[in-house]
């Protein structure tokens, strides 16, 4: 609180940084620009990929006539905040930028992103899963190139359900089941965290059939869709909240300090996770490493192959791009088909590919991981992403999240019948949607 | 909050006798040139004139043009006039943050206050080594930044790594959670005590020197015991560095965002509108709606206006009638 000032200050001394270094870059810029016929086009990314500089230097070394000039500026909100800033202003944002599935609809309302198909990026349609170029693309409109996805499987303590004889669970139902007899056998144990992420809830609702948004600038650009209260996406806050209500689900918030102590001390026995997760947590696990398993997502109905997906990310090229074919040769070929980038992006930054030879490539689908004892997991995370169909986000999707998990919040503290959230999440979207000028239709 | 307050009672303006006539031949000196050159005190002035017209008066115009005009996704911007204010004064939401903020304030203000108060008190009355150390250690949490001292808190509050949570469970109780909704006031207002009483006692102690030592001596000759003196006199003494300090804590009280943005990385609880700033902070940076932010922005300081006024005249209204 009262250290609102000194914050003011703080950023002011960052701003100055900034502009000294936005300073540098016209400079630099400028020099690109003026002297294009000696010296080859700079083209600016913002990313936040880990391993990322070796990607960026890959291209560098593969292209004359196109250099890249990259900074990590936050990880996905952090640099969204960036971005709407930019826009806003007029200037200061990327050439080219990272931009997760869910957002594109909010960069595309904002009339922030170029359509790559334009520049002939329509040529990629095949190299990518059709349901990661769906969600980049409107019609013909290219607005994002995929790179890496999160098809989503469920990652669980191979040696604790086998040491107590629990069967893995093949359906949510025996899921709640499992839930019940893991707090049996320890009472200090979970099966899983709630763990307040729109994302995550996203994917399970994605799983289960739910397809609460539709969305099309292209077709209309005031109509969208909102259904959250559809019985499939009722039937995944249902089943979680009773296991919350029930004491069976911890409620650590995914990716703080103390969820990861908490799958790395067998504190937790599953998670539902994504094809990247084992990446992004690995190295943290340190005393569970060997001990983890992934198996198929469990299904709504015994039998079937219901698939979901939480996360993944793409390249956009912004308006503000001085040279937008550039941009749109570094956002197509920063990933795309180079091995160099790839190599970096499977073993050391553990990326999912959507690009599809790369996940068909033997190399990756009959790669042994230790951290899962030697399982070939992407036997398991590669179906379930040629199994995602068409799912489709609003254009203000961060308002969506955002209520979405005040409500959970609401009703993990007590303060509200799970059976209400998504029906009041729905009416406060609604009421969004209408106040920004949309037509809402179910 | 600003660093530069006058931090000495008035009663400690009478400065010790100093040749007197010397000095005012000087400033009338100064006097005399000023009106005799304004381009040099013109001048003299324009580097902080330049200063307040480019970083405030300029942002803060260009803030109110902004919350003129509406903007939606789906329709564009157009002039609004005074909707988006209508909106702000009925948006539940804002109303929400506006009485969490209030109750907190009502509760954490005075304590912080008391406990400074308190803290100054003892260390003008003891004059020993300890007193300086203390002194020292009372102060430092204001030199952690804020954004540490909250992630340092998120972690001393967790279950997992923090030493408190788990203390009830060695009389047989059940852990605390820090972040459930009914602790989590509680939580942000010990953050915020911790960072800010050794600085409100600072201020105190500093005003407490100010009041001159033969008010005490006269006060022991009457008879009065240490507390008498603390309370009957000390207190009186420095009422308007109290006001003071309280006026700056209840503007920045008005404005609480830092620890609840940094704490909502652990605590679901946390809504995108828990305080009025954080709610203005998510309009503009999260949902791209940077003309409603700048009119939540303008509401809550002119709440912050009205709120500081009240509290100064109803201070001096009291002032006068003592």
């Amino acid at each position: 609180m009262l250290g609102t000032n000194w914050l003011a200050k703080v950023r002011m001394a960052k701003l100055g940084r900034a502009l000294a270094v936005c300073g540098l870059l016209a400079v630099a810029a400028c020099g690109g620009a003026a002297g294009e016929d000696d010296g080859p086009v700079r083209v600016s990314v913002w990313a936040w990929y880990p391993e990322f500089k070796g990607v960026v230097e890959a291209f560098n070394a593969s292209h004359t006539d196109i250099q890249v000039d990259w900074t990590n500026v936050g990880t996905g909100p952090d640099q969204y905040a960036k971005l709407k800033t930019a826009f806003t202003a007029g200037k200061g944002a990327p050439d080219v930028a990272m931009v997760e599935f869910q957002q594109i609809p909010t960069f595309v309302i904002l009339d922030a992103l170029v359509d790559m198909g334009e520049h002939g990026a329509n040529e990629d349609k095949d190299i990518y899963a059709e349901w990661a170029w769906s969600q980049a693309t409107d019609g013909e409109k290219v607005y994002a190139i995929p790179v890496d996805g999160g098809p989503m499987a469920l990652m669980y303590r191979k040696d604790l359900f086998d040491q107590h004889g629990i069967p893995v669970p093949t359906t949510w139902a025996e899921y709640a089941d499992a839930a019940a007899k893991i707090k049996a056998v320890d009472p200090a144990a979970y099966i899983a965290s709630f763990g307040s992420d729109g994302g995550w809830l996203n994917g399970l609702m994605w799983q289960a059939g739910c397809r609460p948004y539709g969305y099309s600038q292209a077709k209309a650009k005031d109509e969208v869709k909102i259904n959250l209260t559809a019985p499939e996406c009722e039937k995944v806050v249902d089943l979680y909240g009773d296991m919350v209500d029930k004491g069976l689900m911890a409620q650590d918030k995914f990716f703080t300090a103390d969820a990861t102590a908490a799958l790395d001390s067998g504190k937790y026995w599953t998670w539902a996770a994504a094809g990247w997760t084992p990446g992004y947590v690995a190295g943290s696990l340190k005393n569970t490493a060997g001990k983890w398993a992934v198996a198929p997502m469990p299904q709504w109905t015994a039998g079937a192959d219901e698939q979901g997906d939480w996360g993944g990310s793409t390249f956009t090229v912004t308006k503000q791009a001085k040279n937008p074919k550039a941009a749109t040769t570094v956002a197509r070929e920063l990933f795309g088909r180079s091995k160099a980038a790839w190599d970096i992006g499977l073993n050391k930054a553990f990326l999912y590919p959507l690009v599809k030879d790369v996940a068909a490539d033997p190399a990756f689908t009959g790669k042994a991981y230790e951290f899962f004892n030697g399982q070939k997991v992407n036997e398991i995370f590669v179906p379930v992403s040629e199994k995602l169909g068409e799912f489709q986000y609003t254009p203000f999707q961060d308002f969506v999240f955002k209520d979405l998990n005040d409500r959970t919040a609401e009703a993990m503290s007590g303060g509200r019948e799970w059976s209400t959230v998504l029906e009041e999440t729905q009416k406060n979207v609604v009421a969004y949607a209408e106040k920004q000028g949309f037509k809402v239709s179910r | 909050m600003t660093r530069s307050m006058p931090i000495t009672a008035p009663e400690a303006a009478t400065d010790p006798p100093t040749p007197r006539v010397p000095d005012e031949s000087r400033s009338r000196r100064r006097s005399r040139r000023v009106t005799a050159h304004p381009v040099a005190g013109a001048l003299f002035v324009l580097p902080f004139f330049l200063v307040v017209v480019a970083f405030l008066i300029v942002p803060l115009g260009y803030a109110f043009w902004l919350s003129l005009s509406s903007k939606s996704l789906a329709l564009g911007t157009r002039f609004s006039g005074v909707d988006n204010y209508v909106r702000a004064f009925t948006d539940p939401v804002l109303l929400d943050g506006l009485l969490r903020v209030v109750l907190f304030g009502l509760v954490q203000i005075p304590i912080m206050l008391g406990i400074a108060l308190a803290g100054a008190l003892t260390l003008d009355a003891v004059t020993t080594k300890f007193a300086l150390a203390f002194r020292l250690i009372a102060f430092m949490p204001y030199a952690v930044p804020a954004v540490v001292g909250a992630l340092m808190w998120g972690f001393l509050y967790s279950r997992t790594f923090g030493p408190f949570a788990d203390l009830p469970t060695l009389v047989g109780g059940d852990p605390i959670d820090f972040f459930s909704s009914s602790l989590l006031l509680l939580s942000l207002g010990n953050i915020v005590t911790w960072a800010w009483t050794g600085y409100n006692m600072i201020i105190l102690y500093s005003a407490l020197q100010g009041v001159p030592r033969e008010m005490y001596e006269a006060a022991v000759i009457d008879g009065a015991t240490p507390v008498q003196i603390a309370l009957r006199v000390k207190v009186p003494a420095i009422k308007q560095a109290i006001s003071l300090a309280a006026i700056f804590t209840v503007i920045g009280t008005m404005q609480f965002f830092t620890e609840p943005a940094i704490m909502a990385r652990f605590a679901p609880q946390i809504s995108a509108g828990y305080t009025p700033n954080l709610y203005a902070y998510n309009q503009a940076f999260a949902y791209s709606d940077f003309h409603y932010s700048a009119a939540l922005s303008f509401a809550l300081g002119f709440l912050v206006f009205v709120v500081a006024y009240a509290f100064v005249f109803v201070n001096r209204r009291r002032g006068a009638r003592s």
